[in-house]
């Protein structure tokens, strides 16, 4: 068997705060595969952010500590990886695209310093070889007159432009694995159509595997292979992107893709809602997460912690109760 | 109150709102920003109208001068048929117990030192409402009445979570009996699961109380599901104005086209299928002045008379303001 170009196994990360321990990340494990793209859905705090910032060893410590698993990388261990060697593959081989450009971008420096900056360190260019690879990047994520908007500095440019310079400074090395977090989220539609469009034609030509964070159905729907859907810190539910959609088996997924509006269709009577609030992470039930808010809950759901299970169409669960013979009405 | 049934609750007449910016040192170069550009519009009794649009379109704005929250350059904006554009602070203050406004960020806009309690029944203190004795009782009516527990009193903003506190909010707004509720991004911070339950408490509320409300929003979908009317609007301009039903399956201008195009839908069938409208380039800077039509430039159906003639948006149920669409 072929190893994954990534691959996740029972993860877990935590946070100390002054109110206790925060269970981000919980027994989360997953491969990725050369050329797909990955989606992750969830709300706020479900730990798809905390995952990712795990795989490129930006998790802050203190407060932050990944507490158990691995992270393999082309069979090579990313967790406790010293320093300097996961520089070295840090914006080479894995990179990660941002919510907000803005923030992510160094406002003091050109455009041009940035996208060099990586080439200079990882391909070993010179200064002109750097500059004029800049160039192209910048040309090939659709910057008009890319030779003079490499001088200008991250303020000049609109926020979708600011986006599209993220992307070729991500890029700009031929990563294997791209971290796109929310990258659409702050934009405007229109905006949004284009990146999409700009992030698939780029896969296309180079082959980069992408993990794609959002809370947005209907970006999903548009541009992942395979979706993973987070609870609580764990994975709830994983499959191709058409089966989840078609028939999800976890009932947080049901709620979710029953709560996600359409703009194409008349929904007209009032909207099917989850009921409740996302749990509190330091407080975590020992059974279920979702067991307080789900409407086919049975007696073992708030004792019994549900296992990840893999039937044998490769799709992955993790949840006691067998929906379809369900008495309950559901959502 | 109500001066007759054909008279709406709100109406707006050619609003304008203009921003001028500061110029270099010597207060040369000032740009006028047309933020707000001749919108007008009407609300009626008990309706939803929906205002859409990406940024620096002007839905915001619109939604503050409505309030009168900023000074207006010219325009009229008539509440029961009477004007009070031109009224002082104090003459509005009577005007402003039927007006009320909820705010896309819930944890900026609730007073992080006062209590639930009093973030509530500050209004009613304000406008001299109930019995003083009988306003805790009223504040916990209201609290139950949009789901929070009635015992969370004292609680401060920061012991609930985001789709609480925006509860938290739509209770201020509802402590002044309103008759209408600007939403400006009302949902837009909340996680999808918890914007459901927001967006059908406002719907609830509107069946029980009777209230309208001008509903801004980005997102198209939320937009569909709660408007009875939709205003598209595009560089301080409404390009169209139709029934939520209308709008979104017969849409007239192109650049409706295009949003409805661009939007994706949670569906990958769908999505599969779907042939896109891409618009080219970005939203031009509000600065800018069109002597035509103000699309004109990424238009995918651009005429050269696009260029010279501003579109108005017409008469009747479906207005469109665009030259190649017929009257």
């Amino acid at each position: 068997m072929t190893q994954p170009l990534l691959q996740v196994d029972d993860l877990y990360v935590e946070f100390r705060t002054d109110d206790g321990v925060v269970q981000a990340v919980s027994g989360v494990c997953f491969d990725l595969e050369p050329g797909e793209t990955l989606g992750i859905v969830g709300e706020s705090g479900s730990g798809k952010t905390v995952t990712n910032l795990a795989i490129m060893g930006l998790v802050p410590t203190p407060p932050g500590r990944i507490a158990g698993g691995e992270i393999l990388f082309r069979g090579q261990d990313l967790v406790g990886m010293p320093p300097g060697e996961l520089s070295r593959l840090r914006g080479n081989d894995i990179a990660m695209i941002f919510q907000d450009p803005m923030t992510a971008l160094n406002p003091y420096l050109t455009v041009g310093e940035q996208l060099t900056e990586v080439t200079r360190l990882h391909l070993g260019h010179d200064r002109g070889q750097a500059l004029t690879h800049a160039i192209e990047m910048l040309d090939r994520v659709g910057i008009p007159a890319p030779d003079q908007r490499v001088m200008d500095y991250p303020h000049e440019f609109s926020g979708g432009m600011r986006q599209r310079v993220m992307i070729a400074m991500a890029l700009s090395c031929k990563p294997d694995v791209l971290i796109a977090d929310e990258p659409t989220t702050a934009l405007d539609v229109t905006i949004q159509a284009q990146i999409l469009e700009l992030m698939k034609q780029l896969q296309e030509d180079e082959g980069t595997a992408i993990i794609f964070i959002t809370h947005d159905l209907g970006v999903v729907a548009n541009i992942c292979n395979r979706v993973m859907v987070m609870y609580g810190g764990r994975i709830v539910e994983e499959a191709r992107t058409v089966d989840l959609f078609a028939k999800p088996r976890h009932p947080y997924s049901m709620g979710l893709l029953r709560s996600a509006l359409r703009w194409d269709q008349d929904t007209g009577e009032e909207l099917k809602v989850i009921e409740g609030q996302p749990p509190d992470m330091i407080a975590l039930p020992p059974g279920c997460a979702f067991e307080p808010r789900c409407p086919y809950a049975e007696a073992g759901c708030s004792e019994q912690l549900p296992p990840l299970v893999t039937l044998d169409d490769s799709r992955r669960h993790a949840c006691l109760v067998d929906i379809d013979s369900s008495s309950s009405k559901g959502f | 109150m109500s001066t007759g049934s054909n008279t709406p609750l709100l109406e707006v007449r050619d609003l304008s709102v203009h921003f001028t910016s500061q110029g270099d040192w010597l207060g040369r170069n000032k740009r006028v920003v047309r933020a707000v550009d001749g919108v007008s519009f009407t609300v009626a009794e008990g309706e939803t109208l929906g205002l859409v649009g990406e940024s620096g379109c002007g839905k915001s704005t619109t939604a503050r001068a409505i309030l009168k929250l900023l000074p207006l350059n010219s325009g009229e904006i008539l509440l029961d048929g009477e004007r009070i554009d031109q009224l002082s602070d104090r003459e509005m203050l009577p005007y402003r117990r039927s007006m009320q406004m909820i705010f896309q960020d819930p944890f900026a806009s609730l007073n992080p030192r006062m209590t639930v309690g009093s973030i509530v029944s500050e209004p009613m203190k304000i406008f001299g409402l109930h019995d003083p004795a009988d306003r805790r009782l009223e504040v916990m009516r209201l609290m139950d009445l949009v789901g929070l527990n009635p015992r969370f009193l004292n609680r401060y903003p920061h012991e609930f979570s985001g789709g609480q506190r925006q509860r938290i909010g739509i209770a201020r707004a509802l402590a002044v009996e309103p008759r209408l509720i600007v939403c400006d991004e009302a949902v837009s911070a909340l996680d999808v699961s918890i914007q459901a339950q927001v967006i059908n408490l406002l719907q609830d509320l509107q069946q029980k109380l009777g209230v309208s409300y001008v509903f801004i929003a980005h997102d198209l979908a939320v937009i569909r599901h709660i408007a009875d009317r939709v205003g598209v609007m595009y560089l301080g301009r409404i390009v169209e104005l139709a029934s939520a039903r209308d709008l979104y399956d017969n849409p007239q201008h192109p650049y409706t086209s295009a949003l409805l195009s661009a939007a994706p839908i949670p569906d990958p069938a769908s999505e599969l299928d779907r042939q896109r409208v891409m618009l080219h380039g970005e939203i031009p800077s509000p600065d800018k002045h069109y002597p035509g039509c103000s699309f004109a430039d990424r238009c995918p159906l651009v005429e050269d008379r696009c260029h010279k003639e501003v579109p108005t948006l017409g008469e009747g149920n479906h207005q469109a303001a665009c030259l190649l669409v017929d009257p």
